[in-house]
């Protein structure tokens, strides 16, 4: 019984420590943005239903191992009551309660959550991001601004945020900003989408979750969180630049490279995002659309 | 030509002399492999390894060997999960560890396959076959010869696996090889073929063996037992079994459909030319959900049996359990979509999976209330057996919750494929189905070898693998919570590092666990006449496998049982029924009919390993040679009619005399 006790207080402390270890770091119990604080909620409220089971369950389990012991001699010993109509009742419609408040609530929030969706709190038009996964790194497109960045990510603090999604020459792979809120898949000749709400200035690691090859680790990006006219001023700042987005810099991302450093251009060519997922979906041919120019497979 | 047509892609290049960590555990497997074959020769055991377990049918042995294969492959399994953390417990901040990204996905790749198909699987087949036939009153399973040709075929699969580590490369691509990072385009190598091959080849004999007991416990169960008196282990792998027949094709085709893909430019799954990722990724959860629990049903199987027979009381609520079963291998089949919720399937879809999938924690639900309440009121023997359970109630509560928990699409949405997911399903894999087996293992060890396991040896290893686990699983879970992601070699983040020490310390507890788990067998076989069990009931336990000695005689029963009961065994010893058993000598003994041995499953299975190995490196030649050496053998045993005999009354005779007098004189 003591190591077991020993066991559970582990446990306990180490839960306890996870909690307030996550107050200053970067987890998604720490969330900066509307999504991610649902979700946030939605976590401990599940939790919260689990725990009338399981707590229970495990307390039940430690009592009736310790309790009915051979050695402890307890005289009410039942070999062979082995049915009850009224226990198995209970057991059967508590676990039903509790799935079916659990259900309600999930498909309630399944729409609501769904990252496709916009999010009914902002009535103003998203802005627009177009990302494309690319053999190790994230670029990512403002196509209203006319720039484009490659593992940097910049956007205004309590504005909605549509986020389009492909991937060239890389294999599928999982676009995540956990402070921020749900991730989402990136797939050749597919877009996906997903709406965010940042609601605090900051800093926050994005990153792949999906493993995609050699490089997967080092596919990582920070996403700053800034007020509207500190973004403005960025806009124009990367703007003057005179590093363009053309095809010829787009092809030299195209190659495979490991945790490259944020790059910044003023320019971006014309309808990209939509020109590789449509390179992809409409392909017919019997090589990979980049199999010639950018090998993705490094001997 | 000739050596394009022999050798195929395989050059002196593909063997990675420079890796110390491949060539360090071919040459390792080599001189194990080298001392066998020798320590075989120099004890002349040749003739009886050949003809009492390479050509064996007898279910008793296959189930043996099907245990010896799992217990070899968790080594190997385990090794892996100690480099994998290890190289995270070290490579924080700038440090890189020791692993090349391409090896740490070789390893992680190989760590899951492994585990799963050629540990948890081979160990649950063991269970099934040494238990199931005993458990039904058979005296062996519907096809023998099918049986061994089933376990050769998982054999010659883990082979394959293995042969990855020293010619060529395993997938580096996750265990379930998701495209297109597994087409030709992005992972050029041999590794994936590896992957394909081995499980085919190991899938189609688990396929065969899901038959083979789905036939069995249907057709030849003893004369009484119907559906609902069958002992609840055998419920659970007649459940287990049909998911096995209905998921294995759909792995069988998928994994056909991609080698299709690689071998014939072919796009199913390409990422090209109307090729789709995410189908390859619906048929492999297609399967890949039902087989998770093809693995934790006979686990909940073992625990009811264990837990009824160490609280010396029956199994509360049997038709609950037996529905409860039936409804999670319904349910088992319209939840494969959780495992992507990410991919962006929209309100409806999603949330109709995530909820048929909560469901299923109701009749999981049921059965723990249910195990629970049959120790209630009971008299708890604490063996090592009983420890297991007590120590899964916990551990599965806790990932049965996390699971619950991910159930719902946007909390999944921030949990998918972090550590969390990782803690999560490792907390049930490892609590709940490994656990089990393990609880399984010991508490049929003296059916199977006829002497008992070290109590002491095992509840040191008990302790040791359960604090290890925690140690190991909970760190995961927090830095999954903050942003941890799986598969990942190395990070910047030195925050992580404490959890990530503390998770390989943990890793290291178990293969603490694992050692005294060698040590308790050596003990246990050096005290083999001390721990003997003579009676053949060395639990005072309640179902039929115990009413015959230990080990069982080669016919199982000299007289096919009848039952009018659940439990039987367990009634007519309290009602002190057949107490007063008549001597052998007195019983007039009938010739019983067997199946012969036979080596040509051994000898199908080396062909169809031969096969695969072509088939890797394009050796044409040989995959000609391997094809027609399966057809060729299985159509000349469908010649044979030299098949069965008969053992003479006399000898059964004496078996029972030899079994009686020593049950009098314990």
């Amino acid at each position: 019984m003591s190591v077991k006790k020993f066991l559970s207080m582990t446990l306990i402390v180490l839960l306890l420590l996870s909690l307030t270890a996550c107050n200053h770091q970067m987890g998604i119990l720490n969330p900066k943005g509307i999504i991610a604080s649902e979700e946030r909620k939605l976590f401990f409220d599940a939790l919260a239903l689990m725990l009338i089971v399981v707590i229970p369950v495990i307390i039940m389990s430690l009592v009736f191992v310790y309790h009915y012991q051979v050695s402890h001699r307890v005289k009410d010993y039942k070999p062979n009551w082995s049915h009850n109509l009224y226990l198995e009742i209970i057991w059967w419609t508590i676990p039903c309660i509790i799935i079916l408040v659990l259900a309600i609530i999930t498909w309630k929030k399944s729409h609501e959550l769904d990252p496709f969706q916009p999010i009914p709190a902002y009535k103003e038009p998203p802005m627009l991001i177009q990302v494309i996964a690319l053999p190790w790194k994230w670029l990512f497109i403002y196509p209203k601004q006319n720039i484009a960045t490659v593992n940097y990510l910049e956007i205004p603090v309590n504005q909605q945020v549509e986020y389009w999604f492909t991937t060239d020459n890389v294999p599928m792979s999982s676009f995540f900003v956990p402070q921020l809120g749900s991730q989402i898949y990136t797939m050749t000749g597919m877009r996906t989408r997903l709406h965010l709400v940042a609601k605090n200035i900051g800093v926050y690691e994005g990153m792949n979750t999906q493993y995609n090859g050699n490089g997967f680790a080092g596919m990582r990006f920070q996403a700053h969180v800034v007020d509207p006219a500190e973004m403005q001023r960025w806009v124009t700042k990367v703007k003057a630049s005179s590093n363009h987005l053309t095809n010829q810099t787009y092809h030299q991302l195209l190659n495979p490279s490991f945790s490259e450093p944020p790059k910044f251009f003023a320019g971006t060519p014309d309808d990209l995002f939509n020109h590789v997922f449509m390179l992809y979906m409409m392909n017919t041919g019997p090589n990979h659309p980049r199999e010639n120019t950018n090998k993705f497979h490094q001997e | 030509m000739l050596q394009e047509l022999l050798l195929g892609k395989l050059t002196w290049a593909d063997i990675p002399f420079e890796n110390p960590f491949a060539m360090g555990a071919g040459v390792f497997m080599a001189i194990a492999l080298v001392a066998i074959l020798l320590l075989i020769t120099f004890m002349r055991k040749w003739s009886y390894i050949w003809h009492e377990w390479v050509s064996s049918v007898d279910h008793k042995k296959i189930g043996i060997m099907y245990l010896i294969l799992s217990m070899v492959m968790l080594l190997r399994g385990f090794l892996d999960a100690l480099l994998m953390r290890g190289q995270q417990a070290i490579s924080a901040g700038h440090a890189v560890g020791y692993l090349n990204p391409s090896h740490f996905a070789q390893i992680f790749s190989a760590h899951g396959v492994i585990m799963i198909f050629f540990v948890a699987m081979p160990f649950m087949f063991a269970l099934i076959n040494l238990a199931v036939p005993l458990q039904i009153g058979a005296r062996d399973v519907a096809f023998p010869y099918l049986n061994s040709v089933s376990f050769w075929l998982t054999f010659v699969g883990a082979m394959l696996c293995n042969i990855s580590l020293v010619v060529g490369d395993f997938a580096q691509t996750g265990w379930l090889a998701y495209p297109p990072l597994s087409e030709l385009y992005y992972s050029p190598d041999s590794g994936v073929d590896y992957y394909i091959w081995s499980l085919q080849i190991a899938g189609a004999g688990t396929l065969l063996a899901g038959i083979n007991f789905v036939v069995t416990i249907i057709k030849m169960r003893c004369k009484g037992m119907t559906l609902m008196k069958m002992p609840i282990f055998t419920w659970s792998a007649l459940c287990s079994m049909i998911l096995v027949a209905l998921a294995f094709p759909v792995l069988t085709v998928t994994l056909g459909l991609l080698a299709l893909d690689r071998y014939m430019d072919m796009h199913f799954f390409s990422d090209f030319s109307g090729g789709n990722v995410m189908l390859y990724v619906n048929l492999i959860w297609a399967w890949g959900h039902p087989e998770v629990y093809i693995l934790i049903l006979p686990a909940f199987g073992v625990f009811s049996e264990v837990v009824a027979t160490f609280s010396q009381k029956r199994l509360f609520g049997y038709t609950s359990m037996v529905w409860a079963l039936v409804v999670i291998t319904f349910l088992a089949f319209i939840v494969w979509l959780h495992h992507f919720f990410t991919m962006g399937a929209g309100g409806d879809v999603n949330a109709f999976f995530g909820i048929m999938t909560m469901i299923i924690s109701i009749p999981t639900g049921v059965k723990v209330f249910n195990w629970l309440f049959t120790m209630y009121k009971g008299r708890i023997i604490l063996t090592t057996p009983m420890l297991w359970v007590t120590a899964f109630f916990t551990t599965f509560a806790i990932g049965g919750m996390t699971g619950v928990m991910m159930s719902v699409p946007p909390i999944d949405f921030q949990v998918h494929n972090s550590l969390f997911l990782i803690a999560h399903f490792h907390n049930v894999i490892i609590g709940g189905v490994l656990f089990g087996y393990f609880a399984g293992i010991i508490y049929w060890f003296p059916k199977v070898f006829g002497f008992h396991l070290d109590e002491k040896w095992g509840k040191r290893s008990f302790y040791c693998w359960v604090c290890g686990f925690y140690l190991a699983f909970m760190p995961l879970y927090i830095v999954g919570l903050n942003g941890f992601m799986r598969r990942t070699d190395h990070y910047d983040n030195v925050l992580y590092q404490p959890y990530l020490i503390a998770a390989a310390a943990g890793a290291c507890l178990i293969s603490i666990g694992i050692l005294f788990q060698i040590i308790q067998l050596i003990v246990s076989i050096r005290k083999r006449k001390q721990f003997r069990d003579h009676t053949g009931d060395f639990w005072n336990a309640r179902t039929l496998e115990w009413t015959v000695s230990s080990p069982a005689p080669i016919y199982n029963f000299a007289f096919l049982p009848t039952v009018s009961t659940i439990d039987q065994f367990w009634y007519d010893k309290e009602r002190q029924i057949g107490e007063e058993r008549i001597h052998p000598q007195d019983i007039h003994y009938q010739p019983i009919h067997m199946p012969k041995n036979t080596p040509l499953g051994f000898i199908i299975a080396i062909f169809s390993g031969v096969f695969g190995f072509a088939l890797i490196w394009h050796m044409w030649l040989l995959v000609c040679i391997g094809l027609i050496g399966m057809i060729a053998t299985v159509i000349a045993r469908t010649f044979s009619t030299d098949t069965d005999y008969y053992i003479d009354a006399e000898t059964v005779k004496a078996t029972e005399i030899a079994h009686f007098k020593e049950g009098v004189h314990a």
